[in-house]
């Protein structure tokens, strides 16, 4: 049975903070970001969730949805069910198979992975996956200036035209002390040693695309788009150079500069991105990875129609409010 | 004083508050939002079809809520925004409802007749619970 993503929405929130209000702020600013996309008072992971599904569901019957998936590294509540806030929002029916997904930045492939093998067992036709993240640091750390906000969701359908999912590869390791939050923490941290974490991302990254393109039998050059997540400029390019992949290859997921760190949903909002300049018969691969550590590349290759997408992530990257970096620590409840 | 709302009794206007799911009047054809026992137009039917509104609508007027003037579950958007503006908004199936505005360029900016859009947002938290439903942005 092949599934295939028939339809995406993206959401970004409307207001940035920019680079310069960290340097006017701390005096620098440790993250590679031009600005980056900040949640309002009112916004969390769910609504942000909720509107990026209503996108993707614009000329899908919501009564059709038999798969929900849900992934977030920051949900607004450690334990509930959340996919009934999405299903009532959404309209959805309540005999929807949901799950949720967490616990690290892989959660949003591992939401839409999960998705496609439920959708087998599922009687309906198609299977949503939302992915929203907003992770959270203490603003006194360097890994706070990077984090933004976003979200994407993604319907799947089986046996239809799209972008269709040729497989995938994971890989886990055990990896200390590089991004964690204990159980009951609110933010994140890690123990400040870059080589080490970047050491730790390569190793994952590599063993899943390897992995990938060795199960899929193709080569780095049968992909018209290679979305890695990001980890810093320089590690990810030469990472990327390394896995046999040309700047023209990586440069079309790239969204980080403009959005930040948006945790699980960095590599996916990557893989919308690519929706905009793809033809029939490009390959697009996607590698997530989660500290601890994990990865998971994902192929896709897209048959006939691209997905339907009702704003496009280039339209949202216009659509803003910048703020100031006072209203930015209000907003996240600091002052 | 606030207007404080249970949470059974917010939790039965879930369809309502989350997406607008408004009734149809079997008898006049009227949309009645939020629901009714009877019928606001013809006062004369009971019975009504469900209805899902689009979410699509006009200001039909609108003010500017500042200066402490919250009710106190809106305490905390006010501290953090100084000032919010709060919309009557004529929605295209006619039913006309109050709710913030968000996402305003500036508060200039908004006008009577301007084209807004539903999101799905937080209102307020209490008890530990958060509450969402609807609020409109400039379509």
């Amino acid at each position: 049975m092949s599934v295939s993503v028939v339809s995406y929405g993206v959401y970004l929130p409307y207001l940035r903070l920019k680079r310069e209000e960290y340097i006017s702020a701390w005096g620098s600013c440790s993250a590679e970001i031009k600005e980056k996309t900040v949640m309002d008072v009112d916004e969390d992971v769910l609504t942000m969730a909720v509107a990026a599904a209503k996108d993707a569901l614009e000329h899908i019957e919501a009564e059709q949805v038999s798969v929900l998936a849900l992934a977030s590294t920051s949900f607004p509540y450690q334990e509930k069910v959340m996919a009934g806030t999405i299903m009532e929002a959404l309209g959805l029916p309540s005999d929807v198979l949901a799950t949720h997904h967490g616990h690290s930045t892989l959660a949003g492939t591992e939401a839409l992975l999960t998705a496609c093998s439920l959708l087998a067992q599922a009687g309906g036709k198609y299977a949503l996956v939302v992915v929203s993240d907003a992770p959270s640091a203490s603003t006194a750390q360097d890994i706070e200036h990077s984090l933004g906000a976003a979200a994407c969701a993604f319907v799947l359908a089986k046996e239809e035209p799209g972008l269709v999912l040729e497989g995938a590869y994971g890989y886990v390791s055990e990896v200390m002390g590089v991004r964690y939050r204990q159980a009951g923490e609110r933010g994140i941290r890690d123990i400040g040693v870059r080589s080490f974490a970047a050491q730790a991302y390569t190793r994952a990254v590599e063993a899943a695309v390897t992995g990938l393109l060795k199960k899929l039998e193709c080569s780095s050059e049968a992909y018209r788009h290679v979305v890695l997540h990001y980890y810093d400029l320089r590690t990810t390019a030469s990472l990327g150079k390394r896995l046999g992949f040309s700047e023209e290859q990586l440069k079309g997921g790239l969204v980080y500069e403009r959005i930040g760190d948006t945790g699980a949903c960095s590599t996916l909002l990557g893989l919308c991105q690519t929706m905009e300049n793809i033809s029939p018969g490009d390959r697009v691969l996607v590698c997530a990875y989660g500290a601890g550590s994990g990865s998971q590349a994902v192929g896709f290759v897209l048959e006939q129609e691209k997905p339907a997408c009702k704003t496009p992530l280039s339209v949202l990257l216009e659509k803003k409010r910048y703020i100031s970096y006072t209203h930015y620590l209000k907003l996240k409840g600091v002052i | 004083m606030g207007a404080h709302i249970s949470i059974p009794m917010y939790q039965r206007a879930i369809p309502q508050r989350y997406r607008l799911v408004g009734q149809k009047c079997v008898k006049c054809g009227k949309v009645n939002f939020p629901p009714k026992a009877v019928c606001k137009y013809c006062l004369s039917s009971a019975e009504f079809a469900p209805v899902k509104l689009s979410g699509r609508g006009t200001v039909y007027s609108y003010t500017v809520i500042a200066g402490g003037g919250a009710p106190p579950e809106f305490a905390e958007i006010a501290r953090c925004k100084g000032r919010y503006p709060v919309a009557l908004v004529q929605l295209e199936e006619g039913p006309v409802i109050i709710a913030q505005l968000v996402d305003v360029p500036e508060e200039e900016e908004i006008f009577i007749g301007m084209p807004v859009e539903a999101v799905f947002r937080k209102i307020y938290e209490e008890e530990g619970v958060i509450r969402y439903g609807i609020k409109f942005r400039p379509a």
